[in-house]
């Protein structure tokens, strides 16, 4: 049967070239510059014949005599008809004003035009990200790829980076999408264990870049089985192309800083508030306020004049803003060399940068060294090989978390009395030999003068393979991928910081060591045929195998002879040590199949076997099969020959996904080896057990119109799906009176559902050029089912997961503001009446006010709004962003520097309005020194998050080559760019684009602890290429 | 494919079958085991097994959140405005202090999860305890221990969690959970009601008896006979059990060898005074050193002291004078507290390092005198001399009569700030600050996750 089905095969290829009758060459050049194109597609339309362009630009075709008309197309450049006339047909193609014929790129050497695509891929060229000063390429995503929601979450450097594509589909699974870097599934979970969690990705240089794939569902993703349920983001390295070698340098240059600062209390405010709290307990007891036993005298003399070193009853109007002591300007630097070119059989593409960016927090810094080598190579007719190399080296001089005093941030919290400096030693304020205990609590400078805690990453991705081609259309690809990451972490805390870190009495010094091996490889066949020149079939078959290991070691040392002894071969207790290592494996199969009919009918089926490490032998096995469908309508008579409707497709998929991200051995009942007791080894029960343990499921369904008008000056896109998540891996909380506080199961189910929409328009096309991209995206979560489950995190444990709410809502009782007559503040009851309605009852009691949701930090809509102009030789481009209908909890600081002085910290200036008389009407409770009035977590707290950022614009200009010619130079740009110039919110605190670290989790979004701010940034830069 | 391979060259047989076999599997590489842990069925298959798992209950009871020092911190802060002027930052302790507790207390929580933690290991001790063969003495002493921690924290639980004996019908008080077997899978009964607090108090002392005859008079750094009477002696007095507190405490007197040392001050301080060697004085305590252990009476009692080096501690417990104006004049425990910052704090805890004391031997004599003194008899000594053998060693002359007021008020001030405060105002039914004795803003809330993840617990009044 296979036999005769080749001969058919074999004869269909013979009879169409035994009819062909028309010979069409000519040579294809760039309608701009003049240049030749190489690697244009000819094809006739309606046929399969195809021919490409030579490294010249020339090409050649033979045609059936019945094909009228002659397409060429070519990635960026709008396609170009011409009706077929026998020899010379030279050609000029002009750049694309759409996107329709760019080249997606869909996993395992796959790859669709985007008119022809029938799963939900967002796409962005490393062209669109080229040069931004945001040192990873995760945050670069940001705004501009519709349904992708990214979230910065800090202004320190290096910093981890939220990521949620079409919602957070996941309550205990790490939600991030899985990177796939040429092949390789990338490391991309922090490695950091100090100031937080890092970002791995920040070690890909994001100039290196050609384009990113985001494989948004379930039909694009199926192939990435059981770890495609958060979507796919495949990041695709340039490659060298055959001609001349051309050499890019690119330098820029300029400055970060915080956008905004937080209004405090003065000093003369900050007294008046304390002392009012005070008298408030003076009267309370009975106490004269000049007694010395008095609230007010302690107030004055031990709290205000001990810590401002005696100064604030000199001159109580003398008023220190701590921001100033902790915020600076951070210099931004990088320089960047690429170098493509190669022959026919050779082709290579090179890269090298240097980057240097000082935070805007002090003592943060960051420096990064990356090269890069692609090569390919023609081995000969039926073999190609090729390796991509990349080295990093990320060093990063990080800061403490959030949640610590030594946090410079956190620097806000101290009373506006208190002196930068200590008067007796002209020491930053507490440094030893000086009073220790002086700011009210420790100040953070002294961390930065006194401590170092730097992160050194050497990473390596490199990837080989070797293509095959067995016969004409079947090709065998093999590749054998590694992403090496070895990073050190050494910390050193002087003895001036001991009211901090109260071990480094004499110097407490660490160094930690992690090194991620992960190794990957994987094998495919692919084919491709076209029969009868309507039917293009195209499948692929193979396999993936993945190995991760990542190995730790620890060692802590104290006891230092001075602090001119740093390494721990100096420390004379060597107080802490480790070593660890854990594993994971996949193992998966794969099968996709695509059919095309005449250009019109689009059928696609790919499925996956997953295996894992980390699921019990009952369950170790998933699949995921997908199928999508698509009709070019634009393809049909009806509407071939339309004026107005220049591309119109409509798609849909359907399909099953996984989430495997649960971490290491979730399955199985353990014990572990660290319960040591005075010397003595010991062990405890760690883990319950869960044979049942298998991967999270998500079916989502998927329906889209691709759309082009007017020659398709404007087109888009715009997609519903329906994303049900079921099986969902829940850290669940169990009775603590078993020993254990969660167990993992696989209960619970949750939604997503949303639309997105992208428009991209050519409003002007003449020399003056102005084109627009915007997108939008809602997204509805909701959790369906948790079986009563109560699972918190986040600050003061407010996240919360609850059915009917998107992941992680604020849970948290209800403010109602200040009782006029007493100044107390009040909750609602919101206890449920027997009509099932809520109780709106108000009472001072915080213990009887319900929880309620009191906020999401979920955005209902993302969305990014891009114009670029161009005219002669400028260039302009201009990039909002923003997010809607969230909300931020702002309790970390909230509860100290908004709590009617329960602490000495000092307050929001907006504290001034608290309630002072009876009759008073506001929303800030009376004031009441070290009682509690209203700083209980609430409503109070929960904040609009949206906001509308202009998060890039730049101008530049480009000197032509006539210009430059002289200078042997081929092109020259100019530029100036910034970031982050404007932000319009409602937020109160520094930046609503915030997650504090310290609490940082699946469900622990949207709040803010002394968090750094987002940096505004301005560069200059040059681009020069030879 | 074999068509295909007809028409193929060597070189495309030999690439193809590469291939294949690359894309064969290799199914057993998933066979991996975890590197830090292991499984739970080959945990405790022997008597090192179980003895190591021994060591385990250890490290969960010197938790921070339990023996660590949280049990005793929250003693002493909850509603002592009158000792301590409390100026922490972390809100639960801030709470408990100002009684303004909420279900979500994050220190009622980890105490409870840490004390159930340290009982769930101990069930499997005693799960397993059949696994010790080598000799009775070693079984004994194994078991001994194990029933000897969870009844230590059985005990601490109901004296914080539940309404204290006294108050109301404490056999139909509720509780807690009395949880005797270890976790395997979780099911319906691990959703547990609270036992009554007369349940509690009863396993408690059937585990404590059991425990002083089963243990060794001596035993390292771990529990010994004397750790258990000593203990038993503390639930008798609850229970107002005076004849066998009594007895208790005299036991440990009598037989344990133990001494009062004759320096108060060398009582303190064990790292940096003693080099980590824990007093002979202390019956049971927590072994803390730089590299294994959290003291927290040093993290919240604690300051650092630039002219004691090694000291250290948040300064959340400054201590009123109105405290220290309670010692009588040339008191060497008046003496032991350091004037810092315009602030006073005590001297017992500014040691990062070393022991958190959990029993001394001097509560002992105080213990022997007041139930003495209760009960008209001079079982071991009177209690006069008891008295003034505490007195004697604080630097203070000798009292000629003794009496209940003596007692207690010597009690409050030798065994300040070692976690009593809150447990003596309810075992003598005295106010704390304005509250009674007995009300519900004294007891702990059940943890609010508790009682949210197994609806059979019942809230305690007030949360």
């Amino acid at each position: 049967m296979r036999k005769k089905l080749l001969a058919v095969l074999c004869m269909c290829a013979i009879v169409v070239v035994g009819h062909s009758q028309t010979t069409v060459s000519g040579k294809i050049t760039d309608a701009a510059t003049g240049l030749p194109l190489a690697g244009v597609t000819v094809k006739g339309k309606g046929t399969a014949v195809a021919s490409v362009s030579d490294a010249d630009g020339k090409y050649s075709i033979k045609l059936a005599a019945s094909v009228k008309t002659l397409i060429f197309s070519f990635v960026g450049y709008t396609d170009f008809e011409a009706a077929v006339r026998a020899g010379n047909l030279d050609v000029s193609l002009t750049n694309a004003v759409s996107n329709l014929t760019e080249v997606i790129v869909t996993g395992f050497g796959g790859s669709q035009i985007k008119r022809e695509l029938t799963g939900n891929i967002a796409r962005v060229r490393g062209k669109d990200i080229e040069y931004l000063p945001t040192p990873s390429v995760d945050a670069a995503l940001q705004g501009k790829a519709a349904g992708v929601f990214v979230n910065s979450q800090s202004g320190k450097l290096g910093q981890a980076v939220t990521v949620r594509v079409r919602g957070n589909s996941s309550i205990s699974a790490n939600s991030q999408p899985l990177y796939v870097l040429d092949g390789i599934p990338m490391t991309a979970n922090s490695q950091s264990s100090y100031g937080g969690a890092t970002n791995p990705l920040t070690d890909l240089n994001p100039n290196d870049i050609e384009s990113i794939e985001v494989l948004k569902d379930a039909s694009a993703g199926a192939i990435f089985g059981s770890r495609a349920a958060n979507g796919v983001v495949l990041i695709t390295t340039k490659r060298g192309k055959a001609g001349k070698t051309s050499v890019t340098f690119n330098y820029q240059t300029g400055s970060s800083e915080a956008s905004k600062r937080i209004k405090m209390l003065n000093s003369q405010e900050y007294a008046t508030l304390i002392l009012e709290g005070a008298k408030y307990r003076d009267d309370l007891d009975g106490t004269p306020l000049n007694d010395p036993s008095s609230w007010t005298t302690y107030v004055k003399n031990d709290v205000m004049d001990y810590y401002s070193y005696g100064g604030w009853s000199k001159d109580p109007t003398k008023t220190y803003d701590w921001q100033d002591q902790v915020f600076q300007k951070g210099p931004y630097r990088q320089a960047d060399l690429q170098i493509k070119g190669g022959s026919e059989r050779t082709k290579f593409f090179s890269s090298f940068q240097q980057l240097d960016q000082t935070g805007t927090m002090i003592g943060n810094k960051i420096s990064r060294t990356t090269g890069r080598l692609n090569i390919d190579q023609k081995a000969n007719d039926w073999l190609d090989l090729g390796v991509s190399l990349s080295l990093s080296r990320t060093f990063n001089q990080r800061l403490p978390d959030d949640n610590a005093f030594s946090n410079p941030l956190q620097a806000i919290a101290l009373m506006p009395m208190t002196p930068f400096t200590d008067p007796n030693t002209g020491l930053p304020a507490g440094t030893p030999p000086g009073d220790v205990n002086i700011p009210i609590y420790y100040n953070p400078v002294i961390t930065v003068n006194y401590a170092s805690y730097a992160q050194d990453v050497y990473r390596t991705f490199g990837n080989a393979y070797l293509k095959a081609n067995l016969m004409k259309g079947l090709n065998f690809q093999t590749e054998f991928g590694v992403d090496y990451l070895s990073q050190n972490e050494e910390g050193y805390f002087q003895s001036q910081t001991v009211r901090n870190q109260s071990r480094a009495s004499s110097g407490l010094g660490s160094n930690r060591g992690a090194f991620v091996t992960n190794y990957n490889t994987q094998s495919y066949f692919s084919y491709n045929t076209v029969i009868k020149q309507k039917h293009n079939i195209s499948a692929t078959l193979g396999m993936q195998y993945q190995q991760s290991q990542a190995k730790y070691n620890y060692i802590e040392g104290t006891s230092f002879p001075s602090n001119s002894y740093q390494k721990i071969a100096s420390a004379a207790t060597k107080s802490d040590g480790s070593t660890s290592q854990s594993d994971f494996r996949f193992l998966s199969y794969f099968v996709r199949a695509n059919y095309t009919y005449n250009e019109k009918y689009i059928l696609a089926l790919s499925s996956r076997i997953d295996q894992s490490s980390r699921f019990g032998k009952n369950s170790r096995s998933g699949f995921f099969p997908a199928a999508s469908a698509g009709w070019i309508l634009t393809n049909e008579r009806f509407l071939e020959n339309s004026k107005a409707v220049s591309f119109l497709k409509l798609r849909a998929s359907y399909g099953v996904v996984g989430n495997a991200e649960i971490g290491n051995f979730p399955q199985l009942g353990l014990f572990s080896g660290d319960a040591g007791y005075a010397g003595a080894a010991g062990q405890r029960p760690s883990q319950l057990r869960n044979d049942n343990l298998k991967w999270e499921t998500t079916k989502q369904f998927d329906i889209g119109l691709d759309f082009g008008f007017l020659k398709n000056r404007i087109t888009g896109e715009i997609d519903y799906y329906n994303k049900q998540t079921d099986g969902l891996l829940l850290n669940v909380n169990i009775p603590a009176t078993t020993g254990f506080t969660s167990m993992v199961r696989n209960v619970g189910k949750l939604e997503n559902k949303g639309f997105e929409l992208v428009l991209n328009t050519q409003n002007l096309v003449g020399a003056f050029k102005w084109s627009t991209t915007f997108n939008i995206a809602r997204n509805i979560g909701k959790v369906k089912d948790i079986q009563g489950q109560i699972i918190e995190g986040g600050v003061s444990s407010m996240n919360r997961v609850q059915e009917g709410y998107g992941v992680g809502v604020f849970f948290t009782p209800e403010f109602a503001g200040v009782d006029p007559a007493n100044g107390n503040a009040l909750f609602y009851l919101n206890t449920k009446k027997a009509d099932g309605s809520l109780d709106r009852a108000t009472t001072s009691n915080y213990n009887l006010a319900q929880r309620i949701v009191a906020g999401d930090p979920n955005p209902k809509y993302i969305f990014g709004f891009t114009n670029t102009f161009s005219y002669k030789g400028f260039d302009a481009s201009i990039f909002f962003n923003g997010v809607s209908g969230n909300q931020n909890n702002i309790y970390g600081m909230g509860r100290y520097s908004s709590a009617s002085m329960l602490y000495e910290d000092n307050n929001t200036a907006d504290q001034l309005g608290r309630w002072q008389k009876p009759g008073d009407v506001t929303n800030i409770p009376q004031v009441r020194l070290y009682r509690v009035n209203g700083s209980q977590a609430s409503s109070r707290y929960i904040v609009d998050g949206s906001y509308i950022r202009l998060r890039s614009a730049s101008i530049g200009y480009t000197f032509g080559s006539k210009q430059l010619s002289k200078f042997k130079i081929e092109r020259m740009r100019i530029y100036v760019s910034g970031q982050n110039l404007l932000t319009i919110t409602k937020y109160p605190y520094w930046d609503p684009e915030v997650n504090a670290d310290s609490f940082d989790s699946n469900i622990a979004k949207g709040n803010d602890f002394y968090t750094p701010p987002q940096p505004r940034t301005f560069l200059v830069g040059v681009n020069v290429s030879f | 494919m074999k068509i295909l391979i007809h028409n193929m060259s060597n070189y495309y047989k030999a690439f193809l079958l590469m291939s294949i076999i690359t894309l064969a599997g290799c199914e057993k590489k998933l066979d991996i085991s975890p590197y830090q842990s292991i499984a739970d069925d080959k945990a405790l298959l022997n008597e090192s097994d179980v003895q190591v798992t021994l060591v385990g209950c250890y490290d969960g009871i010197q938790s921070a959140a339990a023996y660590g020092g949280d049990i005793l911190v929250l003693n002493d802060l909850i509603g002592n405005t009158a000792d301590i002027n409390f100026t922490g930052t972390f809100a639960g302790l801030s709470d408990a202090y100002q009684t303004q507790m909420t279900a979500d207390n994050s220190f009622a929580r980890d105490t409870w999860i840490a004390a159930y933690n340290t009982i769930n290991r101990c069930n499997n001790v005693l799960s397993a305890v059949d696994k010790v063969t080598s000799s009775t003495a070693k079984k004994n002493s194994v078991e001994g221990q194990a029933l000897f921690l969870r009844a230590s924290m059985f005990f601490e639980l109901v004296k914080l969690y539940a309404k204290a004996v006294g108050d109301g019908d404490y056999s139909a008080n509720p509780g807690v959970p009395l949880i005797l077997t270890p976790t395997g899978n979780v099911t319906d009964a691990d959703y547990p009601a609270r036992a009554t607090v007369k349940a509690v108090y009863d396993k408690v002392i059937a585990d404590l008896v059991k425990a002083e005859s089963l243990l060794p008079t001596t035993n390292g750094n771990y529990a010994t006979k004397w750790a258990a009477a000593a203990q038993l002696s503390r639930v008798y007095l609850m229970l107002k059990d005076y004849a066998a507190a009594r007895d208790a405490a005299d036991r440990v007197i009598a037989s344990s060898g133990k001494t009062l040392n004759p320096d108060f001050t060398k009582l303190w301080f064990t790292f940096i005074n003693n080099g980590g060697a824990t007093p002979a004085e202390y019956l049971f305590s927590m072994k803390v050193t730089s590299q294994d252990g959290t003291n927290s009476q040093n993290t919240y009692f604690g300051r650092t002291i630039g002219t004691i080096p090694g000291t250290a501690g948040r300064s959340d417990c400054k201590i009123k004078a109105a405290h220290i104006a309670q010692y009588e004049n040339g008191d060497v425990r008046k003496g032991f507290f350091v004037l810092n910052g315009g602030n006073y704090y005590t001297q017992k805890h500014l040691d990062r390092f070393g022991d958190v004391a959990v029993i001394r031997l001097a509560e002992m004599y105080l213990t022997r005198a007041e139930a003495n003194l209760r009960l008209g008899t001079i079982v071991g000594a009177t209690p006069l001399a008891d008295l003034n053998r505490i007195r004697n060693r604080a630097g203070l002359p000798s009292l000629l009569l003794a009496t209940l007021a003596d007692i207690t008020k010597e009690r409050a001030l030798e065994l300040a700030f070692e976690g009593q405060k809150l447990i003596e105002a309810k075992r003598l039914q005295t106010p704390v600050g304005t509250l009674a004795w007995n009300d519900p803003k004294l007891i702990l809330p059940i943890p609010r996750r508790e009682v949210d993840v197994n609806k059979n617990l019942v809230q305690n009044q007030g949360y």
